[in-house]
C-alpha cells in the first residue's frame, strides 16, 4: 500500500505561502507529531513541493509521496 | 532595422533563457544563503557552481579580448573591460546588509521574485512593485540625501589614483591567480555534494548552477556588444531602468549604455530582459504545468511589499542585488562586490534569525 492511500494523522495547507513557509510549516508540524503518523500537505509552491520539502523528507528518513495535481501538489510525509 | 531586431532579441532572449533555467532549476540565492543555517547545502553549492562558471567566462572573454574596444584619451582605442563597480563602503556594507534582510522577508531574491511572477504567485508581483519602490525613493527621492553622502566621491575608495579595487589588483598578483584558488576552493566544496542527483522535475542543482553561470557570461558579452557596456546581468538598475521607461518614457540609463526608442519609449539593453525573465519563468510553469495565480495570506502579502522595499533600498544604496553583486560583481573581482555579498549573506542571517528561527522555536515552548 502506498502513503497516499493511508489515511493522514493531519492536513496542513500551505497554499498560497510564499517561500520558506511551506519547508518551515511542515516541519513544525512534523516535529509535533510521533513516530509512524503521516503528514499531508497541501502545497502550490512549485520550489516547495518539488525540491525543498522532499530533500528534507529525505535527509530525515521519512517516508515520502508526491501526487501532482492540476493545481497543486499533495505531498504525503511519514515521520519515521 | 537588423541592428533593432537583434537588440531587442538578444535582451529579450537572455531574459527569457535565465528566467527559464531558475524556474527550471528552483535556483534561489535567498535559499542557498538561508539554508545554510538548517545544514543544506545543496542551493548554496549551485550558486557556488554558477559563480565559478561566470568567473572564468566573464574573465576569459575579458582576457581574449572579446568586448568591444574603447576610446581612450590619445584618440586611439584600448581593449573593452568589464564594468566593475567602485569601492564605496559604507554603501556597500549599510546597502548589502539590508537587501540580504529585504530578501528573506520578500521570501525571494533580485531575480527570484521576478520569475515567480511567471509562476503565477500575485505575492511576488507585490515584492517587485516594493523593489522598484525601494529603488526611487533612495536614487530621486526622500533617501536620496543619505545614500548620495554614502557614495560622495570623498567616501569611494581606489586603489591609487583612479583604479577601482579588485581581489587581484589588492594582492598584486594576475587575475588569473585569484580565479583558480577561488575556483578551486569553491568547486572542492560543490563536489562535495555529490551525488548530482536530479530532482523529480525541473533540473537537477548542478544543472542550474552550470546554466545559471553561462547565461551570466552571455549577457556580459551581450551587454557588451548589444548594450553598449560590459555590465553583466544585474537586477537593480535593470528594473529601476524597465519601469522608469514604461512609467516615464525613459530608461534614463548610464550615457556609454546604448538605448532603443520604440514608439517613443526609450529603453535601455538591460531593462528588456527584466521584462522578459517572468515570461522565461511563465514558459517554463506552465510547461510543468506548474502555472496558478495563487494569493498569499494577506498579513504574508503586506510583509513581502515590505520585504520588496527593504530590497530596493538596499540594492540601490549598495550597487547592486544578489545577481549584480553576488554573482555578476563577485565574478569580476571587484572588492565592492565581494564585501556587498559578505553583507547579504550577514543580513539574510540576522533576518532568518528574527523572522523565522527565533519565533518557531518560540511555538515550541
Amino acid at each position: 500500500m502506498s502513503l497516499k492511500d493511508e489515511a493522514p494523522t493531519q492536513t496542513l495547507d500551505t497554499l498560497g505561502r510564499v517561500c520558506p513557509y511551506p519547508l518551515l510549516l511542515t516541519k513544525k508540524a512534523l516535529e509535533k507529531m510521533s513516530s509512524g503518523q503521516m503528514l499531508k500537505v497541501l502545497c502550490d509552491a512549485p520550489a516547495s513541493a518539488e525540491d525543498s520539502i522532499p530533500r528534507f523528507a529525505e535527509k530525515g528518513g521519512f517516508g515520502f509521496e508526491s501526487v501532482k495535481l492540476a493545481d497543486k501538489w499533495e505531498l504525503y510525509i511519514k515521520k519515521a | 532595422m537588423a541592428d533593432t531586431v537583434m537588440f531587442l532579441l538578444s535582451g529579450l532572449l537572455i531574459g527569457a533563457a535565465f528566467g527559464f533555467a531558475l524556474q527550471r532549476g528552483r535556483f534561489c540565492i535567498n535559499s542557498a544563503f538561508r539554508e545554510v543555517l538548517f545544514q543544506d547545502y545543496t542551493m548554496l553549492r549551485a550558486y557556488m557552481l554558477a559563480v565559478v562558471v561566470t568567473m572564468v567566462g566573464a574573465n576569459l572573454i575579458e582576457s581574449l579580448g572579446m568586448l568591444q574596444p574603447v576610446a581612450d584619451a590619445s584618440g586611439g582605442t584600448t581593449a573593452g573591460e568589464l564594468y566593475r563597480q567602485a569601492f564605496v563602503p559604507w554603501a556597500n556594507v549599510i546597502g548589502g546588509y539590508i537587501f540580504g534582510m529585504g530578501i528573506v522577508l520578500a521570501g525571494g531574491c533580485g531575480s527570484g521574485i521576478l520569475y515567480r511572477v511567471g509562476e503565477g504567485s500575485l505575492a511576488y508581483v507585490f515584492a517587485v512593485f516594493g523593489f522598484f519602490f525601494g529603488i526611487v525613493i533612495t536614487k530621486f527621492g526622500f533617501l536620496k540625501p543619505i545614500y548620495e553622502w554614502m557614495i560622495a566621491p570623498e567616501r569611494v575608495i581606489w586603489l591609487g589614483e583612479d583604479t577601482v579595487p579588485t581581489l587581484d589588483n589588492v594582492i598584486g598578483v594576475n587575475k588569473w591567480i585569484v580565479i583558480a584558488v577561488v575556483s578551486i576552493v569553491l568547486l572542492y566544496f560543490v563536489y562535495q555534494g555529490r551525488p548530482f542527483k536530479k530532482a523529480k522535475k525541473g533540473y537537477a542543482w548542478h544543472l542550474v548552477g552550470i546554466l545559471a553561470g553561462i547565461i551570466a557570461v552571455a549577457a556580459f558579452w551581450a551587454s557588451d556588444y548589444y548594450g553598449g557596456r560590459a555590465r553583466g546581468l544585474s537586477f537593480t538598475g535593470p528594473v529601476r531602468e524597465f519601469f522608469l521607461a514604461v512609467l516615464m518614457g525613459n530608461s534614463q540609463a548610464a550615457s556609454t549604455d546604448k538605448t532603443l526608442t520604440l514608439l517613443g519609449v526609450t529603453f535601455s539593453w538591460s531593462s528588456l530582459y527584466v521584462l522578459a525573465v517572468p515570461i522565461g519563468g511563465f514558459l517554463s510553469a506552465k510547461l510543468l504545468q506548474e502555472f496558478k495565480l495563487k494569493v498569499s495570506p494577506p498579513d504574508e502579502m503586506l510583509k513581502v511589499l515590505l520585504g520588496g522595499f527593504l530590497m530596493g533600498i538596499g540594492a540601490q544604496t549598495g550597487g547592486g542585488c544578489n545577481i549584480g553583486h553576488s554573482l555578476t560583481g563577485v565574478s569580476t573581482l571587484a572588492v565592492s562586490s565581494w564585501v556587498a555579498n559578505i553583507f547579504i549573506i550577514l543580513g539574510n542571517w540576522t533576518m532568518v534569525y528574527f523572522l523565522l528561527i527565533r519565533p518557531m522555536r518560540d511555538m515550541e515552548v
